[in-house]
């Protein structure tokens, strides 16, 4: 049993860490695939504040962002889930959860 | 950029001045030759004048989107007159004050002037009918004198990184334009 729970574990994916970055009013990239677990981190190269805010069912909101600064979220469940930044309603992104 | 293909921004100056400087010089049938310390002029005069009015415009508006929108301005164009002030500090540049920038201040006292009376609905939609011709100015502005007139590469690169937020700026204020509905003004 013990090895078999070894086994499975060292077989499961780690999870990773992806990087998004925010520059020229864009989200590079604008869409991403992750693995559920995964933690995506949003760092802001633009002078203006920005945030990544889930816009769809599932919440979540880096807050404001200055320059150089980063947030992050973890892929907690499946699914498609849009986002935007809440000071320029014009910037969008998407998560593919898998 | 050569001075030769000055005459083809001439609508893209005429529009950022209004009726101002090229109407009343008309002998200036040329976009300004600035220097640099007068593009870091007109930059921070543009930003503090959207600034001001944005203030203005929180103090009068009850539309919650309008609200976040000058909240919006208030915070973009300060962290870029931040950055200004910083260059020009590293760089060992006084921003030199000039008559575009007089003429800009001179538009800005205008629109403040037609925005004064108005109220509710009618004051949103005048708000940002102007922001929208006044970001549009400004990314003509940016695109066809600021950019091409400035000699120092730092400046220039500030005025070409500030530029993808004005065109958004702009972006919000026509979708934010469309959903208050009504008729769209001529604004200057």
């Amino acid at each position: 049993m013990i090895l078999w729970l070894l086994l499975l574990l060292g077989l499961s994916k780690a999870p990773t860490r992806h990087t998004v970055e925010i520059r020229g009013m864009e989200f590079h990239p604008a869409d991403l695939t992750v693995a559920v677990g995964d933690t995506v981190v949003w760092i802001n190269r633009d002078i203006v504040p920005h945030t990544a805010t889930g816009s769809g069912r599932t919440k979540w909101d880096t807050g404001q962002l200055l320059q150089g600064q980063a947030g992050r979220y973890v892929a907690s469940s499946r699914g498609t889930k849009r986002y935007a930044c809440t000071f320029h309603p014009t910037m969008h992104g998407t998560l593919i959860v898998r | 950029m050569s001075r030769s293909s000055y005459p083809l921004l001439l609508p893209a100056v005429a529009l950022l001045f209004g009726t101002g400087l090229l109407a009343q010089n008309p002998a200036a049938a040329s976009a300004p030759d600035l220097s640099d310390p007068e593009v870091a002029h007109v930059a921070v005069t543009a930003n503090s004048i959207d600034i001001d009015l944005a203030k203005f415009a929180q103090t009068r508006t009850h539309n919650a989107a309008v609200k976040q929108f000058a909240a919006t301005m208030i915070t973009d164009h300060s962290a870029v007159n931040a950055q200004a002030a910083a260059l020009a500090t590293k760089l060992g540049v006084t921003p030199a004050d000039n008559a575009v920038s007089q003429s800009l201040q001179t538009g800005a006292k205008q629109a403040r002037a037609s925005l004064e009376p108005l109220r509710g609905a009618a004051f949103d939609r005048a708000y940002i009918d102007r922001e929208v011709a006044y970001h549009q100015a400004v990314l003509d502005a940016i695109d066809k004198v600021l950019i091409p007139t400035t000699e120092n590469a730092e400046l220039r690169k500030l005025l070409t990184d500030v530029r993808p937020a004005v065109a958004t700026h702009l972006e919000h204020a026509k979708q934010l334009r469309t959903q208050l509905g009504g008729t769209a003004r001529t604004s200057k």
